[in-house]
């Protein structure tokens, strides 16, 4: 089966977490200590990721880190649908790697300012969230205009990728970081929709959606 | 577009003026939308029936944002305790932590007017008049995206006027010949000539907080189909360049001082949720907006208020109403969850009438006017267990019915088992369609398949289920009689009596006596002394009325109250010198109060 | 990367504290079992930066760095001046601004067959009070720890007793069906629960121990306040378990605390209310009332928002 090196807390993990179930994959939690513990430094656990973080993917002995790139391996491994991660169209797999890579961005920015806040971690803070802010409006603008065009995920196409997730975590914890959503009423729907999505688990610190139609 | 584009008005004070606080579009199924309007949190939510509640944006419990809320299409459920608060209304119609007690009235969030037009929705702190008239195209413009500016919303209205752009994107070219035909600090309209097309902006500028607006673009005419996405698209560009630009002026500007939201009044205090059966009160008048049959003997009526929105009910309520012969009847009010426009109410014509249903039946028609008292409960529905099993007689089906529609909107485990003579006496049948497999009819019985067939209904007794029975006295009697021997615990089983007679309440009747206001006045059982004494004009500020506040504290000057709060500790109690007048009565005859 | 270690100053500033009753109180700092020997840190306590950290001997050393700003992460001075006073109780680093009563007992700490840890130590924007008023409902189970410590549609807060003894707050009789009580239940079960406050800013809770029906598990929550309204929220386990691994059990704690953290970062104000009818109580808040009414006794107004007239 299907072993994640997991840290409750973590918006990476979370990630890896979210996609398994909205998948129907079945898998185990190895818990690490990340904090207070500092499990992730330790020697043992760099033997399993010589950079010593988390998440780690065990996949029968296929060993796999960095989150987005897990998103990656599970959507193409087990989506039999192909349209997490849309393999078969070349136009699309594009506009998702590069919504995996603004993704990239939010996660240094946004979940950052929330590492800060959280777990004391030493990021300039202001600056942090004014780089969230930055992404957060142009990313509202996008989802504002996809909805005028009648679809509902960052990508084209009538079906959420792996860009999806790898967004939604950093979005829907940001407020834990002190970064308000008031300005950016698509992001919030958008969440919403993600939520009501068959399967969507929740973490602490996101709240549940009531359900859709 | 000439100089009516906005009818000209005298600029009122923003407390006083209606602002747009968001898109129709932001407001979709079952989402809650969080805003601001000067310096204001709200919760804007639109209810299933389209309706959109704009509210202080706190839980009243213990001041949770309410925009973090579930929008269950007829409620606004808080994230923190599930309290529940009703569409349009905003009453509380469920605290999760007492399940089986009506929440008082007086717990009912800060509402806000609302008006939804030109695919904006418009609110305000006290707004005086109507929203902004756009002259020339009543509801056919194209809603911008709205744009947030962090700069403060004169600053901002000032920038608009040099708003340029093209009345046909598509076309190559400039900017067109734009002038501005009118504009203020709220709103601004910039016209767009290029040969023969023109086109009008309207900009209405939302006040979010001192140093935060909102720009909300309104196109007029309505570009055509294939070019709203284009045209979108050109003014998204053009305000974002204008953003940047005000932005970068604003933040070299002196902070403007911060917005204090207005304080507004607290919560009503010292208002009596329930009303002495010898002094009935009818606060609200209604107006019967439909009267039909809705089974053999049975009329239905609806009844929508005339002037002040109907307050929040839940299920299990009542009504009293008050019929021009003098008489008073209490009627279960039907609705479901989120039906709130008219209460809707089932009545039997008995055959020996004093009068009441009688009337009713015979004499008050649609378009008559009725005055009624606040919606009252004395049959709560407790939402705490994993199945309920409804028993309706007869027309004790009314109040029933409003507790199926809860559970099934819920999405608890219920079943309705209604017993009556035929098809045609069942009451209400489009409600118990929509209810579908959940309504077990029981037609045509006799009292002896009557108590069998209660009989198999309780032999299905699991722990976590509880009954609810509405019927003749008959049928309340032996169903009560069948559950205890069937080992059904006793707060399992509730019961009501289908005229909605105010349950028997045995506890004590004594004395006071009001040193200060030197009266003396007798506290009947069932009624408060906190409601006594409102009868009497002396009013006791009070506020939770579940003696948890301490607010309705009084002085007692000699005997022995009865403490039932949880404000006083036991030290305090035993000293016997302060009570809570809202729920604490008397152990001994009298009592003195330092009133 | 701890800003604890860092070599910028803290950015965040908050006023300074003049409320007699916050500043005559021990408060703690630091799990000191997180904290590098002879290594400098950096904290705020009541909008008061401070400088801390444990010496090559094991002893803690608190300073305010007003009188001696060194950046975090440098040696960790001998003796820093106007030094101010510390204990180390409970696995944590203690100091204080005025001059306080001893802090309070946990007598169970010492029973060696204990398991002793900081599950978890969080940053949130909130004051104390809120925090502690949190700790101390039931009520909020089944919504927002749903699955954990309660269950829609087990809802009811059944009466409980709350009484003032000693200068504590103690609520006790407390009942919950809880379907899944630490990590070692997985079956649901009653739980009962006693509740204690002892402290304005810390509070205890002895719950039902799954691993041994004669005893009960201890949990404290200790608050830091760095400001009015944001406090590092330390979380002290002193469990009979057996069986679980300290990452199992820091993890369902930090689950929960995960959980309560969005709410306690949207309840507006953040700083609580004591005028009784700033909210609106219920009956299953008899120990939050008891609780605000004690702060308006002993006078506390640092993140609370003060009853108009004094008293509750």
């Amino acid at each position: 089966m299907i072993k994640l090196y997991d840290f409750e807390l973590s918006v990476n993990c979370y990630k890896a977490r979210l996609l398994m179930s909205l998948l129907d994959v079945a898998f185990e939690l190895v818990p690490v200590d990340f904090y207070p513990g500092w499990e992730h430094k330790t020697e043992e656990f760099k033997r399993i990721n010589p950079l010593g973080h988390i998440p780690v993917l065990d996949d029968d002995g296929f060993v796999l880190w960095d989150a987005h790139a897990i998103l990656v391996y599970l959507a193409t491994r087990y989506d039999t649908s192909r349209q997490w991660y849309p393999v078969d169209d070349p136009q699309l797999l594009g506009r998702t790697a590069s919504w995996m890579l603004f993704a990239e961005g939010t996660t240094n920015t946004a979940s950052a300012a929330r590492l800060h806040v959280n777990l004391g971690y030493d990021f300039e803070i202001e600056s942090v969230r004014a780089g969230a802010h930055r992404l957060f409006r142009y990313l509202d603008e996008h989802l504002w205009f996809t909805e005028r065009e009648g679809r509902c995920w960052v990508c084209p196409g009538d079906h959420p990728t792996i860009a999806d997730i790898a967004l939604f975590p950093d979005v829907a914890l940001a407020p834990e970081g002190g970064i308000d959503l008031l300005d950016y009423p698509a992001l919030r729907r958008w969440c919403d929709r993600i939520k009501r999505l068959p399967r969507f688990v929740v973490m602490g610190g996101i709240f549940p959606a009531s359900p859709g139609r | 577009m000439n100089d009516e584009g906005i009818a000209a008005a005298p600029m009122l004070d923003a407390a006083f003026s209606w602002f747009p606080i968001a898109s129709s579009e932001d407001l979709p199924f079952r989402h809650t939308y969080h805003t601001k309007l000067l310096g204001r949190e709200l919760a804007v939510w639109r209810a299933d029936d389209g309706y959109v509640n704009v509210w202080e944006d706190r839980c009243l419990h213990r001041g949770v944002r309410l925009s973090i809320g579930l929008n269950d299409g007829a409620e606004l459920k808080c994230q923190y305790h599930g309290w529940r608060y009703a569409s349009r209304s905003a009453g509380c119609t469920y605290i999760p932590a007492h399940p089986a007690d009506a929440p008082a009235r007086t717990i009912c969030c800060t509402t806000f007017p609302v008006v939804e037009r030109y695919g904006l929705v418009w609110s305000g702190e006290e707004p005086l008049g109507d929203v902004a008239q756009v002259a020339l195209f009543g509801d056919e413009g194209l809603t911008l995206r709205p744009v947030p500016i962090h700069a403060p919303a004169a600053l901002v209205a000032e920038r608009l006027r040099s708003y340029r752009f093209r009345p046909n994107p598509t076309a190559t070219g400039s900017s067109g010949e734009c002038t501005v035909e009118s504009g203020d600090e709220r709103a601004v309209v910039v016209t767009a000539r290029d040969g023969t097309a023109e086109m009008n902006v309207v900009f209405f500028v939302q006040p979010v907080d001192a140093r935060t607006c909102v720009v909300r673009g309104l196109l007029v005419p309505r570009p055509v189909d294939d070019a709203v996405v284009g045209v979108l698209r050109h003014h998204n560009e053009r305000m974002s360049t204008l953003r940047d630009e005000v932005e970068e002026a604003a933040a070299v500007m002196p902070p403007p001082p911060p917005m204090q939201p207005r304080v507004r009044a607290p919560a009503p205090v010292a208002e009596p949720t329930h009303t002495p059966a010898d002094t009935r009160t009818a606060p609200l008048r209604v107006v019967v907006a439909r009267k039909w049959a809705t089974a053999d003997g049975i009329a239905g009526f609806e009844l929508e208020s005339i002037g002040e929105r109907l307050p929040a009910f839940q299920p299990g309520a009542h009504i009293d109403v008050h019929l021009p012969n003098g008489l008073v009847r209490q009627y279960s009010l039907t609705n479901g969850p989120g039906d709130v426009v008219r209460y809707r109410i089932g009545v039997k014509l008995e055959p020996d009438s004093r009068g009441g249903s009688k009337a009713l039946h015979e004499s008050i028609r649609e378009g008559d006017v009725l005055a009624i008292s606040e919606p009252r409960n004395n049959f709560p529905l407790r939402r705490d267990r994993a199945t309920t099993i409804l028993i309706a007689g007869g027309i004790g089906v009314t109040p029933l019915i409003a507790m199926a529609q809860a559970l099934g909107h819920a999405q608890l485990d219920f079943r309705l088992h209604y017993f009556a003579q035929s098809p045609a006496h069942l009451a209400f049948p489009e409600v118990l369609d929509l209810l579908g497999e959940r309504v077990v009819r029981h037609l045509g019985l006799g009292p002896t398949e009557t108590g069998q067939r209660l009989q198999e209904i309780l032999a299905e007794r699991r722990p976590s289920s509880q009954v609810y029975v509405c019927g003749p006295g008959s049928m309340l009697g032996a169903t009560r009689q069948m559950a205890a021997e069937l080992g059904w615990p006793d707060d399992a089983v509730h019961f009501e009596y289908f005229k909605n007679t105010t349950v028997v309440d045995d506890s004590s009747a004594f004395d006071v006596e009001l040193a200060r206001s030197a009266l003396h006045l007798r506290v009947p059982a069932g009624t408060t002394i906190l409601e006594v004494l409102a009868e009497h004009g002396v009013i006791v500020a009070s506020s939770c009325q579940q003696g948890a506040c301490g607010t309705c504290l009084v002085s007692v000057l000699d005997g022995v109250p009865d403490h039932q709060d949880v404000y006083l500790n036991d030290a305090e109690k035993q000293r016997n010198d302060r009570m809570l007048v809202c729920v604490s009565r008397a152990k001994s005859p009298r009592l003195v109060l330092d009133v | 990367m701890w800003s604890n270690s860092s070599t910028r100053p803290i950015v965040d500033s908050f006023e300074r504290c003049t409320d007699p009753v916050a500043l005559n109180q021990w408060h703690p700092l630091s799990a000191v079992a997180e904290l590098r020997r002879g290594v400098t840190y950096q904290t705020l306590l009541l909008g008061e930066p401070l400088g801390y950290g444990i010496d090559d001997a094991g002893e803690p050393v608190v300073w305010p760095a007003k009188a001696l700003h060194l950046p975090a992460g440098s040696p960790l001075p001998a003796t820093p001046p106007a030094g101010l006073p510390t204990q180390v109780s409970y696995g944590y680093l203690w100091t204080t601004l005025g001059d306080p009563q001893p802090l309070f007992a946990i007598p169970e700490a010492d029973e060696p067959d204990r398991r002793v840890l900081n599950a978890a130590t969080i940053g949130i924007a909130t004051s104390a009070p809120r925090a502690v008023e949190n700790f101390l409902d039931m009520g909020h189970f089944p919504f927002v720890h749903a699955g954990v410590l309660g269950a829609e549609p087990h809802t009811e807060v059944v009466d409980y007793r709350v009484d003032v003894v000693d200068g504590e707050v103690w609520a006790t009789g407390c009942r919950f069906p809880q379907p899944k009580a630490a990590p070692g239940s997985s079956a649901s079960a009653m739980t009962d629960y006693t509740y204690r406050v002892p402290h304005p800013y810390c509070t205890i809770l002895y719950k039902s121990c799954p691993f041994d029906e004669s005893r009960r598990d201890v949990i404290g929550l200790f608050l830091q306040p760095m400001g009015e309204e944001a406090v590092r929220a330390n979380m002290l386990l002193c469990v009979v378990d057996p069986i679980s691994t300290d990452t199992e059990i820091r993890r369902f704690q930090l689950g929960i605390f995960s959980q309560d953290k969005p709410i306690l970062e949207n309840q507006v104000p953040r700083r609580l209310p004591l005028s009784p009818i700033a909210e609106t109580p219920i009956r299953a808040d008899k120990s939050a009332i008891a609780y605000r009414r004690w702060l308006s006794e002993m006078g506390l107004t640092y993140g609370v928002i003060p009853a108009a007239d004094g008293a509750a």
